[in-house]
């Protein structure tokens, strides 16, 4: 036993503290950063480090509230949580995921046999999950590489229009009644937004995820979010999932609480860098980075799906790490910019006055 | 009016999990049979065990109840620490 081991006596295995507060730290700046709760990374690292599974999953939800009172704090200062929207994620979730649920309970009576005990489950999830991350990586990516021409697509249009004397055409699928959400600066019918959380909701419960991988692109292609806001308010939903996560695990007896704590201690200092970065990188700039990660995880499913879990561990893994690096670097070179300029700003004021 | 509309639609969404769960019961919830053994535990650890033993349901609310409070109380604490360092954050401007 090292000398950094201690016992987690409901889990009742000794586990290495810098562990828990390294993975919470790397899942902190990603979860700060991304607006995730991070489960696809956490849950993993502690089954690779020794975990039981269902531990690993409780411990997890139960860090991820904690962490996300951390960062939603800090987002909500910066001017990125759009309450009223974020309330309004709630109720479509909790009708999506139900149904969502239920359906996987569906395919796990069909098709049971000896060979399959899970019925059609298993498969159908992992399929489902793979497509989703490949598509929404790629997606994003795309977004990312035709954003110049696309911009300049519809200026163009727009200049056409108004040598034209036309008015600008009216948006689709405005059905009534109609809500403004002053925070994000859109107006928009009450139908879609709950159909759009319905929709992440029901995903999110039919995969068995925290759904903030699905909701944070969803704020921004489906509702019309700025990039930051999305990240903010998904975080804002992020919370409540996690409450009612960690209380349900604790109630089956799966919450190793201590872990959690110390992983929670991590994750706040690695929150305050990820949510800090936001101020730092374009909406762009966050977008391209979580479709690389996204694809990264992706990537990982696929091998577990193929019997590779250990290189699906690592590449899981390695991307966290990596993409940590990454946004800490960012932020860094963000810092030391605005302190030159205003540095800048100072010498000016100095020598006009 | 919209207001009122738009408060009892959602109500309406909302309650609809409780008619499907009352109507065919739903997801079973596994309770683990387990006990931790506090023959060699103390202090912290000892407590946190004997509230996992006795009532499942006050371990999971003093979990929750402290997973908050821990974050919150965090989340003051490095408020206080960035802003004496310099760091400290302010509304931005959203662009993309």
């Amino acid at each position: 036993m090292g000398i950094f081991d201690i016992y987690l006596p409901i889990a009742g295995i000794h586990f290495n503290v810098l562990i828990l507060l390294g993975i919470g730290f790397a899942v902190g700046v990603l979860g700060g950063f991304f607006g995730v709760g991070g489960a696809w990374v956490v849950t993993p690292a502690l089954n690779i480090f020794g975990f039981n599974m269902s531990y690993a999953i409780g411990t997890d939800l139960a860090h991820i509230f904690g962490k996300s009172i951390v960062a939603t704090a800090k987002h909500r200062k910066m001017g990125n949580v759009d309450v009223k929207l974020g309330l309004i994620s709630i109720v479509g979730s909790v009708i999506g995921v139900e149904i969502g649920a239920r359906m996987i309970m569906w395919l796990s009576a069909i098709g049971r046999s000896p060979l399959r005990p899970g019925g059609y489950a298993g498969p159908v999830v992992r399929y489902t999950y793979m497509v989703l991350l490949f598509g929404l990586g790629l997606y994003m990516l795309y977004d990312y590489l035709t954003k110049d021409k696309r911009a300049a697509a519809a200026a163009a249009k727009q200049a056409a229009a108004i040598r034209a004397g036309m008015m600008e055409p009216k948006k689709r699928f405005q059905l009534p009644p109609l809500m403004h959400f002053p925070a994000s600066g859109i107006t928009i019918s009450l139908w879609t937004v709950t159909g759009v959380f319905f929709f992440t909701g029901w995903l999110s419960g039919f995969l068995g995820v925290g759904g903030g991988f699905i909701r944070m692109p969803a704020l921004i292609y489906l509702i019309g979010c700025p990039t930051a806001i999305a990240v903010g308010t998904d975080l804002f939903s992020v919370l409540f999932t996690g409450a009612y996560g960690c209380f349900t695990y604790g109630v089956k007896g799966r919450v190793e609480i201590v872990a959690a704590v110390i992983m929670l201690i991590g994750a706040s200092v690695g929150a305050q860098i990820g949510v800090t970065a936001v101020k730092y990188i374009r909406g762009y700039g966050i977008r391209l980075l979580f479709a690389i990660m996204i694809l990264m995880a992706g990537t990982s499913v696929a091998l577990k799906q193929f019997g590779v879990n250990t290189l699906a561990g690592i590449v899981v893994m390695g991307a966290a790490l990596g993409m940590c690096l990454v946004i800490m670097v960012k932020l860094y070179n963000g810092f030391q910019k605005e302190k030159a300029e205003k540095a800048a700003l100072a010498l000016k004021e100095g020598i006009t006055s | 009016m919209r207001r009122l509309w738009f408060v009892i639609i959602n109500l309406s969404w909302l309650s609809l999990p409780l008619w499907a769960w009352a109507g065919g019961g739903g997801e079973k919830v596994t309770k683990l049979d387990h006990k931790v053994d506090l023959a060699n535990l103390s202090g912290l650890n000892y407590l946190l065990a004997s509230w996992y033993n006795d009532s499942i349901w006050l371990y999971a609310l003093v979990a929750t109840v402290l997973m908050g409070a821990v974050g919150l109380a965090i989340a003051l604490v490095t408020d206080v620490i960035l802003k004496m360092i310099g760091m400290e954050v302010s509304k931005i401007e959203h662009h993309e």
